[in-house]
């Protein structure tokens, strides 16, 4: 184990497969790109089937003429795969044309909600993986009763709806014990109880993760040589033992970080946070298209983007996997 | 079945645990209206916001108080079991079939097919599902059908994930390359061969979708979009707790406790499960 | 005055110690130049644009709009106009209006209001997109309007017009050279008008700050900062509430209501106006078309049960479909009685019928008041189905006029007896149940012909009894309007939801 940066199993033959990996690498790239199409084209078809716009942005008694120069106006009187074509083309230069509601560019509109969604998800993703992991090991290393709870209190973590945990979250501290603000401007301590509520999924599900991975590495033989080597037990568990189930953390991880994004949904209706999922919801309430569009496809880039970086970084802690299968089978909930 | 070496017992004990949770959940909604105290649409105007009994001002005719129309949270609860638990499991086995037949084409045709399907996979993990849910149901409207359909939307993936790569390890075995070379048809390998062969892994999974159709039929119920606003589910119970989070505690409390036990069930069993029908998983750890 | 911290000449000890604290986290920022906290009003929803002629939601109806822009003149709360760009008005011929200007107003930008500038607002109100959203040509049949001199605007009507006035009401006058030559998206976010507040700040989705204008022809508003925030959950607004950093809260119900009070706030209250009622559509299943039907409906609700306990007592039932006080005193509230409704419904031969009952899935109250008129009408043996619309899809089907049945709406806080009767007028765009009965337009259009305002009274007046026996609607009462109000806050609500925050001041 000289390599310090790459804790993998073997030193790893890097410069033989590197032509390997580039090709690799494009091959994820391409496919990334095939699935925000598809991101895309979803988003679009369904947008337009639920509704027409301009019933919602005009009062109900416009007149006709009002209303067919509207719809003109918005583009909507064009043929679907034309409008689809534009938006794609429109899209590609970072324009996801104007919002109905806001009567503003969609981009920036999106843009600067984007930071509240992220800081929320990053202070979730910190909490998740801070908290997650060592229960993991934790609970791995420790068998019998510690072992138990630690597994039925990472259960109860999957059995709550999120934003019940919420509400409890904020009658517990906020009303009963007035120690925590529920509102969303400003400071650290407004973001505590989203935060929270968000990572608790996604702290339960690492933590589930490392410790069934934990369970058999530290069945190794190379753990036990390391132990009859008479290593302290703390170092065979967190450095030897942790190393090694890096790689399904780091690709669990990246999915974790989108799904995050993707749940603060209902978290930020929850908490009234003012991130783009409740900009969407808003956009979804008005038929804003262009808006939805464009919360919807910049989230999903962000996925997919996550993704490929966790892949990518994947492939650089363990090279065997950088050629393997892209779905993991795992049956994990 | 080396994982299950430091705690057999604490884990089958879990196991069993999480089976009888959910046959009580079971009982509780075959039985509603033997168990029930109150039809659980019945409105009195003048009981609104009765506490539970234990507290100050409760009743105990109203166990676990009533809602802001004076029904009866307790009987709801009971009644709301057959909807939740219906839509959970009807999205998870519609969700099932769906998942497994695109799982095994995926895993068994590989190529082009492959390709296809695992796109569809990708894309579909790279929506924001509450989004996408929020507009499906914003199209076909509420309504227990649309609930289930768009809960399968959700849960069809895990089945495909683990069906497609399953199939992918079995294609290569010999029983496989036999049947093939002796000339039987692409659907009865399918069918004869490779589906019991998943069918396990498919039931842990089924477990785990029931549970993720409940919480997020909840989490739907929760945005506004449910099965129906009126009718007893629990995650319109919720729903409907959250605007009097502050002046009745306990019309978001109960409901939320049972789902979170019934989830808590499906996820125990789901994991017991695993570990005893699925040793394929468990070895390739 | 909060913002004062205690000074402490005793030891501190640890629990003032963390009182103190506490005391501060609640304080707003403090301000370099004043001591006194801006003055925060919340409501559910954030503004979406703040172009004068698009707006479309304004937090607290009319709070953020009218401190930035003034209109020609404005409703005052009986309903009356009170002149503000314009100082007085004349209907010199039947269909031609003359209005003189106030002199000497400045927008905030420096820009002269002058005739010209109130003719160029106008037409841009007249042209799309703007004209979606401003209904003044379209609703008050305005077909010119011209400057006959600096401070004199003439508007010219098709038809004799009474509601011109009301709709001028809503059209508000920015600086023309600002309107005319800035992108339409930044006249959206920076908005620039001639009212009481300048704006200062808009953080989208979250809050719009605004500060008192000097130079207002009206004198300088006495609160001098003020903050429009957006807190989508009322837990949490009635928590900053009781916490001191929100000063005025809308939006709060009354089961909610007594949440509101604390040692730093409390509840104010009148009797609202906005008409909430159930819709009897005449376009969907047949019984309903049946004028029996509709007040057997109204005999088998019963509304004062409801008044009392969804209500809290906060609220009287609905006595006309003209607002007070210029409704007809002797019309009589449908008594309770399932034993009469079921016999008119017997009498009609349409018993026992499966109806809908819909309502906006986006509020909760709507759901609430909605299951219970559904459990009153079971209890006279029809069959009622509930069904939530997604907030979009009710009001398309609301324009459409899509519901078969029963539909759960309140209608505008108006106090203009002809604007409110018009939506039951059987032409009229925005008649959501379909009412339609030639008689009613028939007197309907006389009221308007007519000069003579005494004989047009008594027309109208004819109408509104002729419509509330006919029961298009489920009469229910009028939305309470409930406001939690910091203590500090000294401020009389108006009945019809307006938030007029620059005739507020703070309690010495």
């Amino acid at each position: 184990m000289s390599d310090t940066t790459l804790p993998s199993l073997k030193p790893s033959p890097r410069r033989a497969t590197s032509p390997l990996r580039s090709r690799a690498l494009r091959a994820r790239v391409s496919h990334a790109l095939a699935v925000l199409f598809g991101v895309s084209l979803l988003t679009f078809l369904v947008a337009h089937a639920t509704g027409d716009p301009v019933t919602l942005l005009l009062p109900a008694n416009a007149p006709e003429a009002t209303r067919i120069a509207l719809a003109h106006h918005l583009g909507l009187d064009q043929p679907l795969p034309v409008q689809y074509g534009l938006f794609l083309l429109h899209a590609l230069q970072g324009d996801f044309g104007r919002s109905f509601l806001y009567g503003q560019p969609v981009a920036p509109l999106v843009l600067q909600t984007l930071p509240a969604t992220l800081e929320l998800a990053a202070a979730a993703f910190c909490i998740a993986l801070l908290v997650g992991l060592p229960l993991g090991v934790l609970s791995a290393s420790r068998g019998g009763v510690a072992s138990a709870a630690l597994q039925l209190l990472s259960m109860l973590g999957l059995a709550m709806p999120a934003f019940w945990l919420g509400l409890m979250l904020v009658l517990v501290f906020a009303v009963q014990l007035h120690l925590l603000p529920v509102d969303s401007s400003g400071g650290v301590s407004h973001l505590v109880l989203p935060a929270l509520t968000l990572s608790l999924l996604s702290l339960a599900r690492i933590s589930r993760l490392v410790r069934s991975g934990m369970q058999e590495i530290l069945d190794r033989d190379f753990i036990r040589t390391a132990r009859a080597r008479g290593l302290p037990e703390w170092r065979v568990v967190w450095v030897h033992g942790l190393r090694n189930v890096l790689v399904p953390v780091v690709t669990m991880a990246g999915m974790e970080l989108g799904d995050l994004l993707s749940s603060a949904v209902v978290v930020e209706v929850v908490f009234a946070w003012p991130g783009i999922g409740r900009l969407s919801v808003e956009a979804l309430g008005a038929r804003d298209f262009p808006l939805l569009q464009g919360t919807v496809f910049i989230a999903g880039l962000g996925f997919v983007l996550i993704n490929l970086l966790a892949d990518i970084l994947c492939a650089r802690i363990d090279p065997r996997i950088a050629s393997g299968a892209t779905s993991s089978g795992s049956i994990a909930p | 079945m080396s994982r299950l070496s430091s705690s057999p017992r604490i884990s089958s004990g879990l196991g069993v645990a999480g089976a009888a949770l959910l046959a009580v959940a079971v009982l509780v909604a075959l039985a509603a209206p033997l168990i029930a105290p109150w039809p659980p649409m019945q409105i009195d105007l003048r009981a609104r916001f009765t506490p539970p009994a234990w507290e100050a001002h409760g009743v105990l005719r109203h166990l676990l108080g009533t809602d802001n129309l004076g029904r009866d949270i307790a009987s709801r609860i009971v009644w709301g079991a057959r909807i939740s638990l219906g839509v959970g499991v009807a999205a998870s086995l519609l969700g099932a079939a769906i998942g497994g037949t695109l799982g095994l084409c995926a895993g068994y045709f590989g190529r082009g097919v492959d390709a296809a399907i695992s796109w569809l996979i990708d894309v579909q993990l790279a929506f924001p599902f509450t989004l996408f849910a929020l507009f499906l149901l914003a199209v076909f409207g509420g309504g227990p059908g649309p609930v289930v359909v768009v809960l399968a939307l959700a849960t069809w993936v895990n089945y495909a994930r683990v069906v497609r790569a399953q199939v992918m390890a079995l294609r290569g075995q010999d029983f496989i390359l036999a049947a093939r070379a002796v000339g039987v048809p692409s659907g009865r390998i399918l069918l004869r061969y490779l589906l019991p062969a998943v069918a396990p892994a498919m039931v842990v999974v089924g477990s785990f979708s029931a549970a993720q159709a409940i919480l997020t039929q909840a989490a739907l119920s929760f945005l506004g979009v449910g099965v129906d606003p009126s009718s007893p589910s629990w995650g319109a119970m919720l729903d409907l707790g959250r605007s009097y989070i502050l002046s009745a505690w306990w019309m978001a409390t109960f409901p939320g406790v049972t789902i979170a036990l019934v989830v808590l069930g499906a996820n125990l069993l789901g994991d017991w499960l695993r570990e005893w029908l699925d040793p394929l998983a468990v070895s390739r750890r | 005055m909060p913002p004062a911290l205690p000074v402490r000449s005793g030891p501190i000890t640890r629990r003032s110690f963390n009182a103190t604290l506490a005391a501060a986290a609640l304080l707003p920022r403090p301000t370099a130049a004043a001591s006194i906290a801006p003055v925060v009003i919340t409501s559910d929803e954030d503004v979406t644009t703040l172009d004068p002629h698009l707006i479309r939601n304004n937090h607290p109806i009319g709070s953020l709009i009218w401190s930035l822009f003034d209109s020609l003149v404005r409703r005052r709360p009986d309903g009356t106009h009170e002149p503000r760009l314009a100082t007085g008005w004349s209907q010199v011929s039947p269909t031609v209006w003359h209005f003189t200007l106030r002199p000497g107003v400045t927008f905030h930008d420096g820009e002269r209001l002058d005739a010209a500038g109130v003719v160029f607002n106008f037409n841009r109100m007249n042209q799309a997109p703007w004209n979606g959203e401003c209904q003044l040509w379209q609703q008050s049949g305005l077909v010119a309007c011209a400057a006959l001199d600096p401070l004199t605007v003439a508007l010219t009507t098709a038809a004799p017009s009474s509601t011109l006035l009301y709709w001028l009401e809503e059209a508000f006058i920015g600086p023309t050279a600002y309107l005319r030559d800035t992108a339409p998206e930044l006249v959206g976010s920076h908005p620039i008008g001639s009212g009481p507040y300048l704006f200062v700040s808009w953080q989208r989705g979250s809050q719009v700050t605004l500060r008192a204008n000097p130079a207002y022809w009206g004198g300088a508003p006495p609160i001098r900062d003020v903050v429009f925030r957006a807190v989508p959950e009322l837990s949490a607004r009635l928590d900053e509430l009781k916490g001191g950093s929100i000063d005025l809260l809308t939006g709060l119900d009354p089961d909610s209501a007594a949440l509101a009070v604390s040692p730093v706030s409390g509840v104010r209250q009148v009797r609202g106006l906005r008409k909430m009622h159930v819709g009897i559509a005449q376009h969907g299943i047949a019984p309903l078309r049946d004028r029996l039907v509709r007040q057997a409906l109204n005999h088998a609700v019963d509304v004062q049960l409801m008044v009392d306990t969804l209500q809290r007592g906060t609220t009287t039932r609905l006595l006309s479909v003209i607002n007070p006080p210029n409704n007809d005193p002797a019309l009589q509230p449908f008594a309770y009685d399932p034993q009469q409704a079921r016999a008119l419904l017997h009498q009609s031969g349409h018993a026992g019928f499966a109806v809908e009952l819909a309502f906006d899935g986006r509020y909760a109250d709507a759901q609430e008041t909605c299951e219970a008129v559904g459990s009153f009408l079971e209890a006279v043996g029809l069959h009622p189905v509930l069904k939530a619309y997604e907030s979009g899809h009710f009001a398309e089907t609301l324009r459409a006029r899509g519901f078969p049945g029963l539909y759960f709406y309140g209608f505008a806080a108006q106090i203009e007896p002809l604007v409110e009767l018009v939506v039951f007028t059987g032409s009229a765009i925005d008649n959501a149940s379909g009412y339609d009965n030639p008689a009613v337009d028939a007197v309907m259009r006389q009221a308007a012909d007519v000069t003579d305002a005494d004989a047009r009274a008594a027309l109208v007046r004819q109408a509104e009894g002729m419509i509330w026996n006919d029961a298009p609607w489920i009469y229910l009462w009028y939305l309470p309007a409930l406001y939690g109000s910091s203590h500090r806050l000294e401020y009389t609500p108006r009945p019809d939801d307006y938030v007029e925050i620059y005739r507020a001041r703070l309690a010495a």
